[in-house]
């Protein structure tokens, strides 16, 4: 093999801000900074640099904007009624260098044509893999040689750290081609599903709605195999609300006083619903007279610290805690991974390698902010390894803050996130909090009573960890295990179901996580979409007894909440993109600034005409969706390939497509129904 | 016993299931020996004999007496408490899940009609398999965490509320309508008889109709009574 000497590398990141950083880096200063022709922000940056695996070289680093190459179908089916929408699943597509990125595509040939090694500096993961083969597609038409095996490298980092991007400059690695590869199936299938939908649905629905308002403001009614079931799920809930009926339970409450603390103990059964049953096991506790104690335990216990921290939970912690929905969680998090002050904020990894120096990361903490006594304190001997989730994919850590920043140098965005990823960072690296717990059970009337006290013995992680609560409760009194007492107080009391919350942003990431619709990467993006193309609205949840139950997506809702008084019930039409209609609700109290996701009519026809098509397999649904997200997982896997998923995936789009075609008037009687407001 | 003559084999049936706490009436014994083969041997008869009579009404199948039949008065809800010895076999003619609320019962059979279930957070679809009844029963036998309601029937007049107390295995909402159950040693409060697991003997059967009928009509009665409730 001839190795023919190498002394000029091109290096290509996939944005300026990389390119600038890297550059700045591996130069130590020495750079020459170049426009290019007809793009302000991409700049070449020259310097030279010893690589450990070519020797002094004199480099370029420069960047692309994201994907350099845009793919579309040949110029006669583009026009909306240039053919039947069917035939997009097997029309050609080209692809080919928008304008606005033909000079960085010049830029970047040019460049190639005096080097030896092409190296990219993308980001690691699917997209950035992609974006590295669009890359080297562009460059080797200005220098042939690039194609040969080791021509072109990749790096391998995960923030812009100096010494990890000195260490990533140092051994580089192969570009990934299967992860490519599935990207680019999604790409052609995203385009031809899309497309084909989008147009069929357009031409059946938008001249309805066009005659109907006797205007020309309907647009576009867009189809995307991700959007549908992300719609689909907030107009599951919203009918799981409206349709909701509220019953009456029945409980037993037990108070009793000992040293002048009044204890409520808990029935076992919670509550029935059932009125006789309750009536009925309440006089044989009357009866009974007497409780006696059957357990007394007192017990350690301990609120686990947090998870090391993944996009997904990234983004519903922000909607949660910082009142931020998750698009713009991840548009900050982007800006400070560049700035270089945490890591790379797309991941789905949430265990620290245990090769990692996170000591010196806390380390770093200790210079300032809020948070700097608490990061010394785990230096001096608090510091305890981190969790270990079950996800690793094995290309970054989970998010950590990577540097210090005074946070006056921070847009005050800026600043709450990446205050968010420093306490999270420094509560992982903390011990658990701990307390004791103890249990009271009693046995009156044949029926099981407890109670619980809890006693925090040691803050921990919760001292940085400020998003988290864990208080002492009330002090218990002494019982003994076969004590006998009358309680001081029992009465039956009854209570009514209320309907569950309407979808908040957290919940509606973590039915897309479970269902596989979307990546971590792209969740956000597909919840953007669905309200910019007025599928949904969002608005402030208002403050309420149902708030607490966010975590609690599956409930059934049972939890004993204020009664739901003017609600309007029944099969409801949706209210056509106006706000606040919700009774009496609006004016109860202040909002606590968490969206919550109504459908608007059109959304709630769109879900209820595909549904009401009957096909076993609703487009409405994850299922399909959550198929093609694993073939994409096979490829990358080598498991299988880019022809094969294609093609099986459009197969069965095209059969889905067929069977809609002939039930178009379900949907159209949906619109009617929903938007129109005529009777079904 | 190859030529077993009719009252030897009908003798040692009628021991055998009054054994078993199903004393078999006469009419439904001559029924049953006019339709097995009495060269079969005596012990399959006895299974296959105890097999029908757990399918078969109980109103009509077995023997009415003071000791076979609840006592007079049982659902006198003036009557605080009862201590009743048995056994009783009773015959279940409606169960429901009283600790959850119907409505929450009506949506899980609506998310089981689209063929749709849950496991946390992620939606499955179930995939119709052959044994396709059996599979969603183990979906609602899954949810139904109780406690369960339940209404029975002696072979007498009476019709009484029975609550688990505490749970019985076997006992919920995927047991057939129909199943036999045979009672001793059990307390009876208003009118309500407490179940336990040490006075419920499940000897299962099923009545296929009326099976049939209960589970189509169930979400019916869920939704009725759902919103009756809300009314009231």
């Amino acid at each position: 093999m001839p190795n023919s000497r190498v002394n000029r590398v091109l290096c290509v990141a996939e944005k300026p801000s990389i390119a600038k950083a890297v550059a700045n880096h591996l130069a130590g200063g020495q750079v020459n900074t170049r426009n290019i022709r007809g793009n302000p922000y991409v700049k070449n940056y020259e310097f030279q640099y010893n690589f450990q695996t070519w020797g002094a070289c004199t480099v370029t680093m420069t960047s692309v904007l994201g994907h350099l190459l845009s793919h579309d179908f040949d110029a006669r089916y583009k026009g909306w009624k240039s053919c039947d929408p069917s035939q997009l699943f097997e029309a050609s597509i080209e692809d080919f260098v928008e304008e606005s990125k033909q000079p960085l595509a010049d830029n970047i040939q040019a460049q190639a044509r005096n080097c030896q090694i092409l190296y990219i500096w993308t980001d690691c993961d699917r997209e950035g893999e992609n974006i590295g083969t669009e890359i080297r597609s562009v460059a080797v038409k200005g220098n042939p040689s690039l194609s040969q095996p080791g021509k072109t490298v990749r790096a391998r980092f995960s923030n812009i750290e100096r010494a990890h991007i000195v260490n990533a400059a140092r051994n580089p690695i192969a570009l990934d081609e299967a992860q490519s590869n599935a990207v680019q199936s999604r790409i052609e299938l995203d385009l031809r599903i899309g497309a084909s939908f989008t147009r069929n649905l357009t031409l059946s629905v938008q001249p309805m709605l066009r005659q109907h308002f006797g205007n020309d403001d309907q647009g576009v009614i867009s189809y995307g195999s991700c959007q549908f079931p992300t719609l689909g799920f907030v107009v599951e809930r919203y009918l799981r609300v409206r349709n909701f009926v509220p019953e009456t339970f029945w409980t037993i409450k037990v108070m009793h006083e000992k040293d002048r603390i009044k204890v409520n103990f808990r029935w076992a059964r919670n509550h029935l619903f059932d009125r006789m049953v309750v009536v009925i096991l309440f006089e044989r506790c009357l009866t009974a007279k007497t409780a006696r104690v059957t357990k007394v335990q007192t017990k350690p216990t301990s609120k686990w610290k947090p998870l090391p921290l993944t996009t997904v939970e990234l983004q519903k912690c922000g909607s949660r805690f910082l009142r931020m929905d998750s698009a713009r969680v991840m548009q900050v998090a982007e800006q400070l991974y560049q700035k270089g002050w945490i890591s790379y904020p797309r991941t789905e990894t949430d265990q620290f390698d245990r090769d990692m120096d996170l000591r010196a990361l806390v380390q770093k903490q200790t210079q300032g902010g809020d948070w700097a006594q608490f990061a010394q304190g785990l230096l001096n001997g608090g510091f305890s390894q981190p969790r270990s989730g079950h996800n690793n994919d094995k290309a970054h850590p989970p998010i950590h803050p990577v540097n210090f920043v005074n946070p006056t140098q921070l847009t005050q965005d800026e600043s709450r996130v990446h205050e968010f990823v420093v306490r999270r960072f420094l509560a992982c690296c903390s011990e658990d909090a701990r307390g004791s717990k103890t249990e009271i059970s009693i046995l009156y009337g044949g029926e099981t009573f407890s109670t619980t006290g809890l006693t925090v013995l040691e803050r921990n992680y919760l001292d940085v960890y400020k998003y988290d609560r864990w208080t002492s409760s009330q002090e218990l009194p002494r019982f003994q295990e076969g004590e006998v007492f009358e309680p001081t107080e029992a009465l039956m009391d009854e209570g009514k179901t209320s309907p569950p919350g309407y979808l908040t942003e957290p919940e509606l990431i973590a039915l897309m996580d479970a269902n596989g619709i979307g990546t971590d990467a792209t969740m956000a993006e597909h919840i953007s979409k669905i309200k910019e193309r007025q599928y949904v609205e969002t608005r402030a949840r208002v403050r309420g007894a149902r708030q607490d139950d966010d975590d609690e997506a599956a409930s059934d809702g049972e939890a004993a909440a204020a009664p739901e008084a003017g609600r309007g019930r029944g099969r409801g039409r949706a209210r056509a993109r106006a706000r606040g209609g919700r009774g009496s609700a609006e004016g109860r109290g202040a909002t606590n600034g968490m969206q919550e996701f109504i459908p608007t009519t059109l959304g709630v026809a769109l879900v209820e005409g595909y549904e009401n098509m009957g096909f076993e397999i609703s487009l409405t649904k994850p299922f399909l969706r959550k198929e093609m997200e694993l073939k994409m997982k096979a490829i990358c896997e080598g498991r299988k390939s880019k022809a094969e998923v294609v093609h099986e995936t459009i197969e069965q789009y095209r059969d889905v497509y067929i069977r809609t075609q002939q039930r178009l008037d379900t949907l159209r009687a949906a619109v009617r129904k929903y938007c129109f407001g005529e009777n079904a | 016993m190859a030529n077993g003559n009719a009252a030897e084999i009908g003798a040692s049936i009628i021991t055998f299931l009054t054994a078993k706490g199903i004393p078999p009436t006469q009419a439904w014994l001559q029924t049953f020996l006019s339709s097995v083969r009495l060269t079969t041997p005596v012990v399959a008869l006895q299974q296959t004999a105890l097999f029908q009579i757990r399918n078969a009404d109980l109103q009509t199948s077995i023997i009415r007496s003071a000791s076979t039949v609840l006592p007079p008065g049982i659902t006198d809800p003036e009557a605080k408490e009862k201590h009743i010895r048995g056994p009783i076999t009773v015959q279940v003619l409606d169960v429901e899940d009283i600790g959850r609320s119907r409505w929450s019962q009506v949506e899980a059979i609506e998310a089981q009609e689209r063929g749709e279930t849950t496991k946390g957070r992620e939606v499955i679809r179930v995939v119709p398999e052959e044994n396709g009844p059996d599979s969603t029963a183990a979906v609602d036998e899954a949810k139904s965490a109780g406690p369960h309601k339940l209404l029975l029937q002696d072979a007498g007049e009476a019709q009484v509320y029975a609550m688990e107390m505490l749970p019985v295995r076997g006992l919920g909402l995927q047991m057939s309508i129909g199943t036999k159950l045979v009672l001793k040693d059990f307390t009876v409060a208003r009118g309500l008889i407490l179940l336990e697991p040490r006075n419920v003997e499940m000897l299962g059967g099923k009545v296929e109709a009326w099976d049939k009928q209960w589970r189509e009509e169930r979400k019916q009665r869920l939704k009725a009574k759902a919103g009756m409730r809300e009314e009231g």
